[in-house]
């Protein structure tokens, strides 16, 4: 956490989900709890056997006999949670906190007062910065009212008991006054605005007239309660984590594909469930080769969290940008680490992000390697029927140094002709594959080592994906960042049915397509594609820059919706003589004037 | 279109664009040169936009989509509409509000339309 946040005055702000004031006179003290409720809550409370919380959190929460603050012991929460908290309580409540002081603050909660793995696991795109769609079906109440401002997600980060949640109700309804008549998915705020219903519903009961918020917060005491097995269980199973080591990576990234490496992962002796780490992967695709070093911390025994960059950038802090630098986009070397540690220390897997809206990012699955050999996956994702001389490279681990062409397999109606070159992490060779070699995934093995479904045999190219197929970017440059939208068009194979959309079709890796913008007709006249942005040569779009444009119809932001179109024009597709075309929306819009996105839960 | 004539202005140019712009919607994602008039056509309620997490849909407009999924329906420019979302806080997650977290955002802000280079991204 950097000293130039922690110590910023009132004018910086922090919104998010949490506890309520605890200073001076704290309005959710203002409405005394229930004695029921209070006697619940105390029952449940964690007590808080840390010194530097209760000396720097003490003065407003008070501990009771059995070491247990107010507030602070009836919760539980993800680090990401317990962060936001901690910098509400600095920026809006006049805490007083050094930075490492912070730091060691929200390690102690986050690790005694933290989610079990199980619990986690569900919502670990939040952490993950991934845009993902997410709907809470289990109620539509606590979804109204919760994620009509922020992910449901960030809901599900807790566990409080009942008095708890109500206080949560109550910051937010104390913050945020407007939200209780806001017009939620279609005019319901926190409080119920429309007219009392006296007519049973259909299934004959009398008509549900209670506040929404009441709705929801009966289902959130009922659903993420402070006690669960899952916490009782993990909170006495909890290890520091050894985790150091080799790891093998395997990645995937938007427009760039599958990369191969390895991490080594070394112990921080400066912080506890600290680690040092050494990175080094391969973009299969492209060859490139990139190197990386960085640090992380494990909270609660399995939420790894770190900040790489590569060697050239080490060092370099990107919260200290400021001014008009703050325009451009963090550094883009500096790299976040979100991963979850498996509870057999075997796995760790997540996503690794960089980015002013975090939006470029890998995802990862790192293997603890032992002295076996491993075969990772390939430098391509398909091969033709009918290539002869077909370079291919094996990534792996420990592999063999000195091979012969049949040491390594692919199955049925592919040959190996030649071993190029061979080290411990890669293979190069060349294969040739049959005319009428059958079409499918393969498995390739390297000596008695096999990956499976490491690559296909497919015959044509039947047609090709955009992915994402619904892409966003946002305009800045000027005041706000640039959000990037990375776009890549993948090639499919219908399989041996030869029907589109079935099971067995093939995906048959990147390709390279020739990539262009289309008019998303909103409106008669529509003209966004004059404004919104480029789209380069790989897919990448970079929006247009921030604020109002007087060449634009009631000055207009240079925002609006586009097509993002791939052809693909090969003598491998089904008909040659026709472009295999496909298409993607993009929405280019507005900033956000909040910096909700940035964390700094890795340092 | 084929039974029905254009009799005035605005008929010519519905004419005109589904003439220049012929209609049907192809499945996202497969290939097609056809362009389209879709947004603000549709009617009924509309299907759910594939815009992630951070979006507030539910609002109409939403901050980052309008609820058709488009940008056709959102306010513009958006620095017009900022004073009302910051002052309400009508946008807790996208705007910071008077009320508590950032009272003097637009304090060097005199017109939005003119000053907007001066407002700050807030972090909280």
């Amino acid at each position: 956490m950097s000293e130039r946040k922690l110590t910023m005055s009132v004018n910086v702000i922090g919104w998010a989900v949490g506890l309520a004031v605890m200073c001076a006179t704290p309005p959710a003290h203002a409405q005394p709890p229930t004695p029921a409720a209070t006697d619940v809550a105390k029952d449940e409370g964690i007590p808080v056997q840390n010194d530097l919380v209760r000396a720097k959190c003490g003065s407003c929460h008070r501990s009771d006999d059995k070491g247990r603050m107010s507030r602070v012991s009836y919760r539980r929460a993800t680090p990401e949670n317990w962060e936001r908290t901690i910098k509400r309580m600095v920026t809006l409540n006049h805490a007083i906190l050094e930075p490492a002081d912070a730091r060691s603050i929200l390690k102690y909660l986050a690790d005694h007062q933290g989610l079990a793995p199980d619990e986690a696991r569900p919502i670990a795109f939040e952490a993950e910065h991934r845009m993902i769609e997410y709907s809470y079906t289990v109620d539509k109440d606590a979804a109204d009212t919760c994620s009509s401002c922020h992910s449901m997600a960030r809901v599900l980060s807790e566990r409080r008991t009942k008095e708890e949640w109500e206080l949560l109700v109550a910051m937010h309804r104390g913050y945020y006054p407007l939200i209780d008549s806001q017009p939620m998915n279609g005019g319901q705020g926190f409080r119920r605005t429309r007219p009392i219903q006296t007519e049973p519903g259909p299934d004959g009961r009398p008509p549900d007239n209670r506040h929404p918020m009441d709705k929801a917060l009966e289902h959130l005491t009922k659903t993420l309660p402070l006690t669960t097995p899952e916490w009782s269980a993990w909170s006495a199973a909890m290890q520091a984590p050894k985790i150091v080591g080799r790891w093998a990576v395997v990645g995937s990234q938007a427009g760039k594909g599958s990369i191969f490496g390895q991490v080594t992962v070394t112990a921080d002796p400066s912080v506890p469930d600290g680690f040092n780490t050494e990175t080094r992967y391969t973009v299969a695709r492209s060859g490139e080769t990139i190197t990386r070093t960085g640090k992380a911390l494990v909270y609660t025994g399995y939420q790894w969290r770190g900040r790489g960059s590569s060697s050239s950038a080490a060092g370099s802090d990107p919260s200290t940008s400021s001014g008009s630098s703050r325009a451009q986009s963090r550094d883009e070397a500096a790299w976040r680490e979100v991963l979850f540690v498996e509870r057999d220390w075997t796995q760790m897997w997540g996503r690794w992000f960089t980015g002013a809206y975090d939006e470029t990012g890998i995802d990862v699955k790192l293997t603890r390697l032992s002295n076996d050999p491993v075969v990772l996956g390939t430098s391509v994702a398909s091969l033709k029927t009918g290539a002869t001389n077909q370079a291919v490279k094996i990534f792996g681990a420990n592999l063999p140094a000195t091979l012969r062409p049949e040491d390594v397999g692919f199955g049925q109606g592919v040959r190996v002709s030649r071993i190029v070159n061979a080290r411990a992490d890669e293979i190069a060779l060349e294969v040739d594959v049959a005319v009428g070699a059958p079409i499918g995934p393969r498995d390739v093995s390297v000596g008695g080592t096999v990956k499976a479904a490491a690559l296909v045999v497919y015959d044509k190219i039947d047609g090709i994906r955009v992915l994402p197929q619904a892409g966003m970017a946002r305009v800045g440059g000027n005041v706000f960042p640039k959000q990037l939208q990375q776009f890549e068009a993948v090639a499919i194979n219908y399989g041996p049915d030869g029907k589109p959309d079935t099971a067995d079709d093939l995906t048959l890796g990147l390709v390279a397509v020739k990539w262009s913008l289309e008019e998303y007709t909103a409106t008669f006249g529509d003209d966004d594609i004059q404004f919104v942005g480029t789209l380069d040569a790989n897919g990448l779009f970079t929006p247009n820059v921030d604020g109002p444009n007087p060449k634009r119809s009631g000055n207009r932001n240079n925002v609006g919706d586009v097509w993002v179109v791939a052809e693909l024009s090969s003598a491998d597709a089904r008909q040659p003589d026709r472009p295999l075309r496909a298409r993607a929306q993009l929405l280019v819009t507005v900033p956000l004037y909040m910096a909700w996105f940035e964390s700094e839960g890795g340092k | 279109m084929n039974h029905l004539k254009a009799i005035n202005k605005k008929a010519a140019r519905v004419e005109r664009a589904t003439l220049r712009e012929p209609q049907g919607r192809p499945e996202p994602g497969r290939g097609t040169t056809e362009h389209d008039v879709v947004a603000l056509q549709r009617t009924g309620l509309p299907q759910a936009p594939h815009f992630p997490v951070g979006c507030s849909l539910v609002f109409s407009p939403g901050w980052e989509a309008d609820r058709t999924g488009g940008t056709a329906g959102l306010c513009q420019p958006v620095e017009r509409d900022l004073f009302d979302c910051h002052i309400g806080c009508y946008w807790p997650a996208q705007v910071p509000d008077q009320l508590n977290h950032a009272p003097d955002w637009t304090a060097k802000c005199a017109a939005a339309q003119k000053d907007w280079r001066k407002i700050d991204l807030i972090f909280p």
